[in-house]
């Protein structure tokens, strides 16, 4: 399913299938493991299309790339490179979700919908977006499902003693998550201000018990962004599209056909 | 040159109290500051500062000051004010192990701060610079992805500040100036002697020998100090020049007492606790981290995660022959003593293991780590006394085995 292809001036990751309009992935700050549960659901419908961003999964990292501006116009070039027909529907987790609501701040013809997954990229009020940098690699991926060791993708993909291979590529995401949002910590001083102007049909899908991205901060980006809808999933952490695989694929399906 | 010998000490806060380390399981950046207690860091202060001053007065020919934050380890959140105070009450070199460069985000500061110290002391200043602990890089927010970059252009920048007459402008990747010209300058021309420090990064070390200043290896075993000193000169050799003994430092815990016994007794001090030997969060351990996250036994030291932020240390670094080295020394006080991470004894031992050190490495400079941890004041002042007086007298007439051929000196049974 994984392909290396040249697309935005890198080489980069793509994973690609199904049939139907395009339906333009952005992972998180923890990597894309792989084809997930949650793609093959979507891919009934949708030509689900996931880059691993530059610097994430075998994604080579050109250095100029040093923040999370630099990664949304990376993100459109790539969507151009590959003739998707704009504007596309969009999923964008975590870190990817605050790259595709820079873009949808300033380049409101790219999307067609977005569905913004525990974004980063507004500080919360009350609480505070987990550090993961005070922590190892395994901590941060542990905090990022409610019950890890229940949910079958996080056992598939690093529930067992981790190869040499493995602790590096969690160790290289790590870094590149670094070169892009170390300070701000996880947050632009900006991006909550221009968020009452995103012209996006916006659903908002959030973890109830997100250990990570606080569940306030799902609350503010819908504050925010005009007529957006926020789906809360239970029983779930940070990656919902990897914990409640079905729940998620569903909630997303049908804010896409609504 | 003549060999030089110095005297170190991090001037760690030593009255932690010990449960205190096993109830959080480090004693760095998170280890709570209401721990903390002004009126005995005072009274630490002046103790840290007459055994610099006692260490002139016996002989060595300087002392060597150095920059941590948040830790116990270290009561030097400036490098600098410590050479300031140190400057004013030791006759003789002032070498810092240094600033931490990547911190900074204006590295002129840096420049300027040095060049008044070097006019303050009368140019008795060695300006070395590192990377800075990756403690150091979460205590500051310095981003460590960035931590080499930002060390290479800060350290050009400072160069060019001392070198080439301004006004100049910088407009590099990291660091952003309008105007660099910075009115003092240092009193040894070009610059101060700079120094390059580290542990455990090949990668220094050859920076170090392409910049063509002086390497000091912070307390690493004796092997990986060979090691050091193996590539340095590799470097060199492909470059085409030929390193002395001055462009190699040495940094090494020492505890000479009186007997053998008591040294070795003593020299446990060096070993454990917030000491940066043998603690759970040791430079090697944490980098052979495979990222559980759990604090190890001993309890002191940073958590390892800390020591080796995301992008802060290469993986030859962490997984290389020098880190496991290190970290099978670290095991035990023993281990630690048998790989030459501290070295103990009575002065006459003392001077046959730093014989077998000098005959292996020919440090320039071999600088005595030689107060640590709770080790008390009059065991420290006895442990200068004698290096002072018997070692460094009979050191200072040694010749490198790598320099005369001879045979190396066996290490003492």
């Amino acid at each position: 399913m994984a392909a290396m292809t040249d697309a935005a001036g890198i080489t980069i990751e793509l994973r690609r299938g199904g049939r139907g309009t395009p339906l333009l992935v952005i992972h998180g700050e923890l990597g894309v493991p792989g084809w997930l549960e949650s793609f093959a659901q979507l891919a009934e419908h949708y030509d689900v299309i996931v880059p691993s961003l530059p610097g994430y999964g075998r994604s080579t990292r050109p250095d100029w790339i040093m923040g999370v501006h630099d990664l949304a116009a990376w993100v459109t070039w790539f969507a151009r490179d590959l003739d998707l027909r704009m504007p596309v529907n969009l999923i964008g987790c975590s870190l990817g979700g605050w790259v595709a609501a820079e873009i949808a701040t300033v380049a409101p013809q790219f999307f067609n919908k977005m569905v913004l997954v525990g974004a980063m990229g507004i500080k919360p009020e009350r609480g505070e977006i987990f550090d993961y940098f005070l922590e190892g690699g395994s901590a941060g991926l542990r905090r990022a499902f409610r019950r890890p060791e229940q949910s079958s993708e996080f056992m598939r993909y690093w529930g067992k003693e981790w190869t040499s291979e493995e602790t590096d590529l969690v160790e290289q995401h790590r870094e590149m998550t670094c070169r892009v949002a170390w300070k701000p910590y996880m947050h632009s001083l900006t991006l909550r201000h221009l968020l009452p102007g995103v012209a996006t049909p916006t659903l908002l899908v959030w973890g109830r018990e997100d250990a990570i991205t606080p569940l306030e901060c799902g609350e503010m980006y819908q504050r925010a962004i005009p007529r957006s809808r926020l789906g809360i999933i239970e029983n779930c952490g940070h990656m919902p599209e990897m914990e409640q695989p079905a729940e998620f694929a569903r909630l997303v399906e049908d804010f896409l056909l609504g | 040159m003549t060999r030089k010998f110095f005297f170190f000490s991090e001037m760690g806060y030593n009255a932690y109290p010990l449960e205190a380390l096993e109830q959080y399981g480090y004693s760095a950046l998170l280890f709570p500051n209401s721990i903390f207690d002004a009126e005995k860091a005072r009274d630490l202060w002046q103790m840290f500062l007459r055994e610099h001053e006692y260490a002139s007065e016996m002989g060595f020919d300087g002392s060597v000051c150095n920059e941590h934050h948040n830790n116990v380890l270290s009561m030097q959140e400036s490098v600098n004010i410590s050479a300031a105070v140190i400057s004013q009450r030791i006759k003789g070199t002032i070498a810092l192990i240094g600033n931490p460069l990547p911190i900074h985000d204006n590295p002129v500061r840096v420049a300027e701060e040095i060049a008044m110290l070097d006019l303050i002391s009368g140019g008795r200043i060695i300006s070395g610079f590192v990377r800075g602990t990756g403690v150091e890089q979460l205590s500051t927010n310095a981003n460590p992805a960035y931590n080499r970059e930002r060390f290479e252009e800060a350290f050009a920048l400072i160069k060019k500040a001392w070198t080439v007459p301004g006004p100049f402008r910088w407009e590099g990747k990291h660091y952003h100036l309008r105007v660099v010209n910075p009115w003092q300058l240092p009193l040894q021309k070009p610059h101060p002697p700079i120094w390059a420090a580290g542990i455990l990064s090949p990668e220094t070390i050859r920076w170090a020998a392409k910049q063509r200043i002086t390497y000091l290896v912070l307390g690493s075993a004796l092997d990986a100090t060979a090691q050091c000193r193996d590539i340095y000169h590799e470097v060199a050799r492909e470059d085409g020049w030929t390193p002395a003994s001055e462009h190699l430092g040495y940094l090494i815990h020492t505890c000479v007492m009186d007997t053998d016994e008591e040294a070795y007794e003593m020299g446990r001090h060096h070993y454990g606790g917030a000491s940066v030997i043998g603690r759970s969060g040791g430079v090697a351990a944490s980098a052979l981290s495979t990222g559980t996250g759990s604090a190890g036994a001993t309890g002191g030291g940073p958590h390892p995660e800390w020591m080796a932020p995301p992008g802060y240390m290469s993986k030859q670094a962490k997984t290389g022959n020098m880190a496991r080295e290190r970290r099978m020394s670290e095991g035990s006080y023993d281990g630690a003593i048998r790989g030459g991470l501290i070295v103990t004894g009575s002065p006459e031992t003392i001077i046959q293991k730093f014989k077998h050190i000098i005959d292996r490495t020919d440090p320039g400079y071999l600088t005595f780590w030689a107060r640590e941890g709770k080790k008390p004041h009059n065991a420290t002042m006895r442990g200068i006394e004698l290096l002072g007086k018997e070692v460094i007298p009979d050191l200072r007439e040694h010749q490198s085995a790598l320099v005369t051929g001879k045979e190396i000196t066996p290490w003492p049974q």
